[in-house]
């Protein structure tokens, strides 16, 4: 009895041990990145590092005042929030579709909205590119909504599907004994019933909004229509080269309500990344 | 007169009302899920024959030229074409057995773990920020700021600064250091989710039996996670191949090309040379890559894991 004591007893050692480890190397360049944010621009390229630097809120008034930080939020607000309404309105018809009806070519449709998710943007950067030049929308948020939408389209679309899959049939059966439309099951009785992962859909897609990098880079040419993420790589004043105590300040800036929102929603989180697949 | 008409039709009226009913009926789950799809074409069907058609011409700025094959014979001479799609492929294959056998390791720990939801938050940071911000920390970490240079002199490994933009596997490294750092998170996840899943009481009977835990996870715990643990890595495997944040922020694809990625290169070849013509041609290569490879491995750990 005492050796089995003992024994569980390494165990848990070696395990906070590890597990203790590996917080201390995630946490670490995040509170190291916050003290750049935190200091003045002479305290960040040294020849020899500084550890313990002198507080500053140098950073904080530089991006307020010397760049348009208000304009770059506004972009990533609201081509995001376009971009997961826009996915929203497609996505639920359509995995409602997926998961209900049998017909000819379902399993087809449903595998080729998943494979736009493994398209490599710069796959099609080019032709996406000249696409909204031809349209006039380069450097709009309008573009940024519609490729953010196509980018995210599948995820959300499965996600939603899988959430439907574990409603129970009956459910609109005695709905439609009732007399109710399809369309009225879908929108009164299917979309309430699997607002989790609806948000769960929401949450997913706003990450890779704010993530996306190539896309935005290359139809926001102009500070006009940066992001948060791309205007990030252009924070350099010339000779000056790289101002990283403005990009670490505005990395946080972006992290925070992420990072509220995905510990609010963190249940459903693992099923969310995996499309559905793992039911966390 | 216009009485007659009507008359006539009413009963013809309704059963053409009714077939038309019906063949609506048949097409409604279609007419739902079109409008995903016809979205999802203008990002794939619509630039995919883009691609293929402006791979036939050199065009620069002016007008098309129709060339023929003449950019892939081009591409399939290219070192830095060959280049890329190794480099893409060394730098994934590495980043990804890495992050999954950490991650695993990590879950292994944790999904017992009274505090798991705790680890779990703290694991997420990383995955939570930007990609170009983690990019800007590990430029900034490794080569501006040389702050490992100075820790590891501080412990006596190194006399001087390391080089490492000079040296292409230090770049890769670093590389694979940022990717690693970002995205084991997302696998762990997965993996505390597809474990706590599993039923306790096999485990539980196991344990009654004798069987450690190691024992239990190698045994029973990890072949139930097969599946999990293939959509989970062919995620993260497709993610990993389209790297260029961390590429086009830190290292430009240097040195000599050694951490030049397949989209590095595509990106560089149409929005800096402006070679689009070309560009496009390696991308209807790495296109007809992504389509055998979607047909032969993600549908299978798609349908597998699914349900």
């Amino acid at each position: 009895m005492a050796s089995v004591r003992r024994k569980t007893g390494e165990s848990l050692l070696i395990r906070y041990l590890i597990l203790g480890t590996w917080a201390l190397f995630c946490l670490m360049p995040v509170i190291w990145f916050l003290s750049i944010g935190l200091r003045s621009r002479v305290e960040i390229i040294t020849p020899q590092p500084i550890y313990f630097p002198i507080f500053s809120l140098e950073a904080w008034w530089m991006i307020w005042e010397d760049w348009p930080m208000a304009k770059y939020l506004l972009n990533s607000v609201g081509a995001i929030f376009g971009s997961v309404v826009i996915d929203l309105i497609l996505a639920i018809p359509a995995a409602y579709s997926l998961s209900r009806y049998n017909y000819r070519f379902r399993e087809d449709i449903g595998f080729y909205i998943l494979s736009t998710r493994m398209m490599a943007p710069a796959i099609v950067a080019i032709p996406i590119f000249f696409l909204f030049k031809n349209m006039g929308l380069l450097d709009s948020i309008w573009a940024l909504m519609l490729i953010y939408a196509a980018i995210n389209l599948s995820i959300v679309t499965w996600i939603i599907r899988s959430y439907m899959m574990d409603i129970p049939k009956e459910l609109e059966d005695a709905a439609r004994t009732d007399g109710a439309s399809d369309m009225r099951i879908l929108w009164e009785i299917i979309t309430p019933a699997i607002l989790p992962g609806i948000i769960t859909a929401a949450v997913i897609a706003m990450i890779f909004a704010i993530n996306e990098f190539l896309f935005t880079l290359l139809i926001a040419s102009t500070p006009k229509g940066y992001t948060m993420s791309v205007a990030l790589a252009n924070f350099t004043g010339g000779s000056d080269g790289v101002i990283y105590n403005a990009i670490a300040l505005v990395s946080f800036l972006a992290f925070v309500p992420v990072f509220i929102v995905v510990v609010l929603t963190q249940k459903h989180l693992s099923r969310g990344l995996t499309m559905g697949a793992v039911k966390g | 007169m216009t009485n007659t008409p009507q008359v006539n039709l009413g009963p013809q009226r309704q059963s053409r009302f009714k077939r038309r009913n019906k063949k609506l009926k048949a097409w409604f789950p279609y007419i739902l899920v079109a409008p995903a799809v016809l979205y999802l074409m203008m990002i794939t069907l619509y630039p995919g024959i883009y691609a293929v058609v402006q791979s036939f011409h050199y065009v620069k700025f002016g007008p098309w030229n129709f060339i023929g094959l003449e950019n892939y014979n081009e591409l399939f001479g290219d070192y830095q074409f060959w280049g890329a799609l190794t480099n893409t492929f060394i730098m994934g294959a590495i980043s990804l057995i890495t992050q999954s056998v950490i991650a695993l390791a990590l879950a292994y720990f944790a999904y017992r773990d009274p505090w798991v939801k705790g680890w779990r938050i703290i694991f997420l940071v990383p995955m939570l920020f930007m990609p170009s911000a983690v990019a800007f920390i590990y430029k900034l970490f490794f080569l501006d700021a040389r702050v490992i240079s100075d820790l590891l002199m501080r412990i006596g490994l190194i006399d001087g600064n390391l080089a490492i933009q000079s040296s292409i596997w230090m770049s890769r490294t670093l590389l694979i250091i940022a990717d690693v750092w970002q995205w084991t998170p997302f696998l762990f996840l997965i993996f505390v989710a597809g474990l706590q899943g599993q039923d306790e009481e096999v485990e539980e009977a196991a344990r009654l039996d004798g069987a450690t835990w190691p024992q239990i996870f190698w045994n029973i715990s990890l072949p139930l996670m097969k599946p999990v643990i293939a959509v989970a890595m062919v995620i993260r495997a497709i993610d990993i191949t389209t790297m260029f944040t961390s590429v086009f922020i830190i290292t430009k694809g240097g040195p000599a090309f050694g951490t030049e990625t397949i989209s590095y290169f595509i990106y560089r070849t149409g929005f800096k040379f402006f070679n689009f013509g070309y560009a496009s041609a390696a991308s209807v290569v790495m296109l007809v890559i992504t389509i055998v490879v979607a047909q032969l491995v993600v549908k299978r750990a798609f349908m597998s894991a699914r349900d």
